[in-house]
């Protein structure tokens, strides 16, 4: 397992090294790498240990040679911590990376028809870099891809974009980079206080013994804000968080479709996944002070996407605006720090990637059709184009959240644990605030069943309407989806539905890596933060691992009481029935 | 001065003896190829004998040589060879022998900065630099703005030595002696003389450092460019060659900054820099020159003014690892500030004579690129060339996995992990300045990505068709190999920065025994001088 997965992050820059110059042969050659690396991710997900002290652990952690090694110089490089690993929080990011890049490369497969090689090229470099960001669990490494996804984005975006590809290009270099630079320096700061400390005085760069180290030894208070702040100033712009919003619309619109596709379906992924990483087991308190903060600014995101995209006419802006909605869904049920929202967050970002990724390419498909992205322009798309309707149905109502699909499941496992954040778990002073955001993400819901349903039937119901044809080519050659487009869209189809009707699946991977990133916040409710007993106490003391255990323990049984005070009715039979197999 | 002295320096003898050969012979026979030859001879034989010499540490006299100064030297042999190649035609082939002596001259002139262990000594090696410097500036072209750039950089550079000499006037004054390691056991036995108090609460001997620091600084802050001191090199820089640019945005700049290490860090009890606040004028030196270079370079179309500033901003990076080497007194283990310049120089050397090589090779009818529109579809008309400047402006930005974000880190890493802790507000300086760092580094992504986005962004303009010497290309792309290496597998480069930095002066290692200083010196003890002296 370790070798494949290692395979599974240098196979497509091995295939980027080795692309050659002619156009058909670097299609086939990225296909075929793509295919490759998600049979190696579907491989792993299909090994991962659900249950047992394994499901804990990071699973195929590898060893790579990094700088680190010579910090330590006295121990075996055996018994340093892994450089690339999978746990519950990565893995289906992981694997639904591993699916868009074949999506990307399918529908590019026509789209593009300059410069090539040199675009599957950059396609494949951004898939290493964007596997590695989720297999890293090293600091800085970690960094390294991040800042690393940048540069093919970069490029594709400025050389295959529309109009303002340019300016867009710059901009979300420059927006994203600016961030991510204070990201740096907040890690480094984490990595400090461990040194300095922590128990064994040395540099250590390893995630998960960080998270471990600092949770003996917490963070000063302030100390906390600050790096709070800056790991926030990365990853907030990357989610992107109301309203550090600006870079998305301009470089989603001006983005080829792959772009957008793997923008929206992987990138943003990034943001929200670099604050569970990071800020919940590292930042207790910090966290917890900023979580009224991050729940308003989750919710102005939610109606502000919302009422943004319903005043849109073109499509790709009404689809990166809803992305906004959507993410900050993913937001709310992080900060909800409690176990539903958390599991729901990371479902969602799954959902997320596999629904606003697959509309991002039915825009693709239909521009390549119509060369429009003008909602007005189309009309009863149905009739002439009956898959192609099909999928974006499909996918719309995924968004949207009909039970059945994949957005159900996630959207309502958020929102429950934000009701049950507001209602039953609140804590005093924010109970009422907690409450108006619970009832207004709520109204997300509703909105964003109104602009994509309105969307879809514009375009796609109704009678006939299609822009002139601009080119001879176009006239009348409008077809329906083709194989390779239908092979791209179906299993994005699929997984929507595997989702939707057996999350079971996907949560009992996810849930026992989540469960102790939420030790911290067990009595939250209560209005006394104690994410160690005693901070004193388990200074002096041998023994603060005997605490983690308690709570450990202590977990899933007050969550579950929770549920069940709350009315066991408003959770779904597939969801208590998860509880009961992590229990 | 030993024979074993003269075996170390062996390789500086020989460049200079190449030079003054070439210089001579090419007086008689101005158009031999030979001299192009004879200098690669010499700069190979002097690699050789410095390979020989790994692990060698010497206090003999003036002379000092550490680990510093061995990878250093390394970094000076790697830069004269990247510089011949590129100057493979300069313009009136003529004057070859004129040029290839003068750079030998220059480069030898950086290797003896980096073992200087007397502030005599070390002036001379700066002169070293700057006099052949001169010569190239004047040898690359023969229009007007060369001439202004000439002159401009021989008057200021020339102000930079009188302020440097006089500063090691007053350094003189406060220590007796110009020793550079004897002058810190001098300070050494005052400070226990006196007692740190009385010498913090004013004095003779605190003015007077206090004086001499702030005048090296501003000498030296010439030779590296640091804002204030940075005006000249843009003019200079637009009215020069490429391959002067080259050089000078690397060979005084890492003089200059070890002169300054050396001097004020190194080389001086810890508890004297905090009192005379030395590490403080470094801190805003640095931070004058990143944020006004990077903001500057955003307005502007020349290539090379572009660059000018970018390597001021460069320079202000490394003033920061200069400023928490002097506040930590250079060691702390795992985030050593002097590894972390090391680290930086040796990053950013490549990156920038790479860049600067390109543009010669991408040059056409004898005229090399000026402005950035000249660059326009690059990334159609010539693939390779553009990749490459891409990487290398990629590695100045400071994108991983390439070499220049290593040395990003390194920096950076120093200010947030300095050891300052006995020092009320030297922590919250450092860890300022390494925000500071960092949000210079996003600001400066802003102008590369301008080249960046030109190359690959827009139409072509017209045919390129490079006609730059091959020398030029083969040096750029031993530039980019390096930044990629370093880059993706950056551990050699760490370690052996980290290690080499490990490695101090043997005379700083006597001082910190306090025993048996005489044997490791062969220089007669100062006079002992006390505040009541004066």
């Amino acid at each position: 397992m370790e070798t494949l997965l290692l395979i599974a992050i240098l196979m497509p820059l091995a295939g980027a090294i080795a692309m050659g110059r002619d156009e058909q042969s670097a299609r086939w050659l990225s296909l075929a790498v793509t295919l490759a690396v998600l049979l190696c991710a579907c491989v792993l997900a299909a090994a991962f240990p659900i249950e047992g002290p394994q499901a804990t652990k990071p699973f195929a952690a590898v060893r790579i040679p990094w700088p680190d090694a010579s910090i330590h110089p006295d121990r075996p490089p055996q018994s340093l911590p892994p450089h690339l690993a999978l746990d519950g929080l990565s893995l289906w990011l992981f694997a639904l990376t591993a699916l868009l890049m074949v999506v990307c490369v399918a529908i590019s497969w026509r789209a593009i028809d300059q410069q090539v090689p040199l675009y599957h090229r950059l396609l494949l470099i951004l898939e290493t870099g964007m596997l590695g960001v989720f297999a890293a669990q090293d600091v800085i490494l970690f960094y390294v891809f991040f800042e690393f996804t940048l540069v093919p984005l970069f490029f594709i975006i400025g050389i295959w974009g529309s109009e303002q590809r340019r300016w867009a290009a710059i901009k979300f270099f420059l927006y994203t980079l600016a961030g991510s630079v204070l990201t740096l320096l907040a890690l480094l700061a984490v990595v400090l206080w461990d040194y300095f400390h922590g128990a064994s005085g040395r540099l250590n760069f390893s995630i998960p013994l960080l998270a471990e180290n600092l949770q003996q030894h917490p963070i000063d208070p302030q100390w906390q804000v600050l790096i709070f702040l800056g790991l926030f100033a990365g990853f907030a712009i990357k989610v992107p968080l109301f309203p550090l919003h600006t870079w998305l619309p301009l470089a989603h619109v001006q983005a080829p479709a792959a772009g957008s596709v793997l923008l929206a379906g992987v990138l943003l992924k990034i943001g929200t996944y670099g604050f569970v990483r990071f800020c919940l087991p590292m930042l207790p308190e910090a966290t917890t002070k900023a979580m009224p903060w991050m729940l308003w600014l989750s919710l102005a995101g939610i109606i502000y996407g919302a009422l943004v995209a319903l005043a849109q006419s073109d499509f790709k802006r009404l689809i990166a605006y809803s992305s906004i909605s959507h993410m900050g869904f993913c937001m709310l049920g992080i900060f909800a720090l409690n176990r539903l929202g958390l599991q729901g967050a990371v479902l969602q970002m799954v959902n997320h990637g596999l629904s606003t990724g697959g509309l991002f390419a039915v825009v693709g498909m239909i521009y390549e059709r119509y060369h429009t992205r003008h909602i007005a322009d189309l009309a009863g798309l149905a009739r002439r184009t009956p898959i192609l309707a099909f999928f974006a149905v499909v996918l719309a109502l995924s968004s949207i959240g009909l039970p059945g699909l994949n957005g159900f499941v996630g959207e309502l496992l958020v929102l429950v644990g934000m009701f049950q954040r507001g209602w039953a778990e609140a804590p005093q002073p924010y109970a009422a605030q907690y409450r108006v955001i619970a009832v207004g993400a709520t109204l997300g819901v509703v909105l964003a069943a109104w602009y994509m349903l309105w969307m879809v039937q514009q375009v796609f119901f109704g009678p006939l309407r299609e822009p002139k044809p601009q080119h001879a080519e176009h006239d009348a050659a409008v077809r329906d989806l083709n194989v390779r487009e239908i092979l791209a869209l179906a299993p994005l189809a699929v997984v929507i539905v595997w989702i939707g009707l057996w999350p079971q699946f996907f949560l009992a991977r996810i849930a026992p890596t989540l469960d102790p990133y939420l030790n911290p916040y067990e009595n939250i409710s209560k209005n006394v933060f104690r994410a160690i007993p005693d901070r004193q106490h388990a200074k002096h003391t041998e023994q603060p691992a005997e605490h983690r255990q308690l709570d450990l323990r202590d977990c899933p049984d007050s969550t579950a009481a929770l549920t069940r005070q709350t009315g066991a009715g408003a959770i779904p039979p597939v969801h208590s029935s998860n509880l009961q197999q992590t229990d | 001065m030993s024979s074993q002295t003269i075996a170390l320096l062996a390789p500086e003898i020989l460049l200079v003896a190449a030079a003054i050969g070439i210089l001579l012979g090419g007086a008689f026979r101005p158009a031999a190829p030979v001299w192009r030859a004879a200098a690669w001879a010499a700069l190979v034989a002097a690699a050789v004998v410095l390979w020989r010499q790994h692990g060698c540490t010497l206090a003999d006299g003036m002379v000092g040589i550490d680990g510093l100064s061995y990878f250093l030297r390394w970094l000076a042999l790697a830069v004269g060879g990247a510089l011949l190649c590129i100057a493979e035609r300069p313009s009136p082939s003529s004057q070859q022998p004129e040029y290839v002596g003068a750079l030998l001259l220059a480069i030898a002139g950086l290797m003896l900065v980096v073992c200087a262990a007397d502030m005599v000594l070390l002036f001379l090696a700066l002169e070293l630099i700057s006099i052949p410097t001169y010569i190239l500036l004047y040898l690359g072209r023969a229009d007007a703005p060369t001439q202004e750039a000439g002159a401009k950089y021989f008057f200021l550079s020339v102000l930079a030595s009188a302020m440097f000499l006089y500063g090691l006037c007053f350094l003189y004054g406060a220590t007796g002696t110009t020793h550079i390691y004897v002058g810190t056991e001098s300070l050494r036995q005052l400070m226990d003389a006196e007692g740190i108090a009385a010498l913090t609460a004013g004095g003779w001997p605190m003015t007077l450092l206090r004086i001499g620091g702030g005048l090296v600084f501003a000498g030296l802050g010439l030779k590296i460019a640091a804002v204030p001191f940075h005006f000249y090199a843009p003019d200079v820089y637009q009215g020069t060659t490429n391959t002067n640019a080259a050089l000078l945005s690397v060979v005084p700049k890492a003089a200059g900054l070890l002169a300054m290490l050396r001097l004020l860090s190194l080389a001086m009890p810890l508890e004297l820099v905090w009192a005379a606040q030395l590490w403080r004028v470094a801190a805003v030196l640095a931070i004058l020159s990143m944020s006004l270079a990077n903001v500057l370079a955003l307005w502007q179309d020349n290539l090379r003014r572009l660059l000018a500033y970018s390597s001021v901003a460069h320079g202000g990076y490394m003033l920061i690892a200069v400023s928490v080497a002097m506040a930590s007194g250079g060691q702390s283990d795992g985030w050593s500030a002097l590894a972390a310049l090391l680290v930086y120089l040796a990053v950013y050397a490549p990156a920038t004579i790479g860049t600067f090589s390109l543009l010669v090779y991408l040059g056409r009818n004898g005229k090399a690129i000026e402005t950035i529109d000249e660059l326009a579809g690059l990334g159609r008309a010539r693939p390779l060339s553009a990749a490459m400047l891409a990487v290398l402006l990629l590695s100045l930005t400071g994108i991983p996995p390439l070499a220049g974000f290593w040395g990003k880190l390194a920096v950076f890493g120093s200010a947030v992990f300095a050891d300052v802790a006995g020092q009320a507000g030297a922590g919250l300086w450092f860890r300022m300045l390494a925000v500071v760092g960092v949000l210079n580094a996003a600001i400066a992504a802003a102008y590369y990505l301008r080249i960046i986005g030109a190359m690959y962004f827009r139409a072509p303009r017209e045919e390129h068709q490079p006609q730059g010497p091959t020398g030029s290309w083969v040096a750029a792309t031993a530039c980019v190999v390096l930044v990629l290496a370093a880059g993706v597998y950056p551990e050699p480069l760490l370690r052996a920065a980290r290690q080499q930095a490990a490695v101090v002066h043997p005379a700083v290692e006597a001082a910190k025994q306090q025993t048996a200083f005489e044997e490791t010196l062969s220089c007669p003890r100062p006079r002992p001088i006390s505040v009541a002296s004066f």
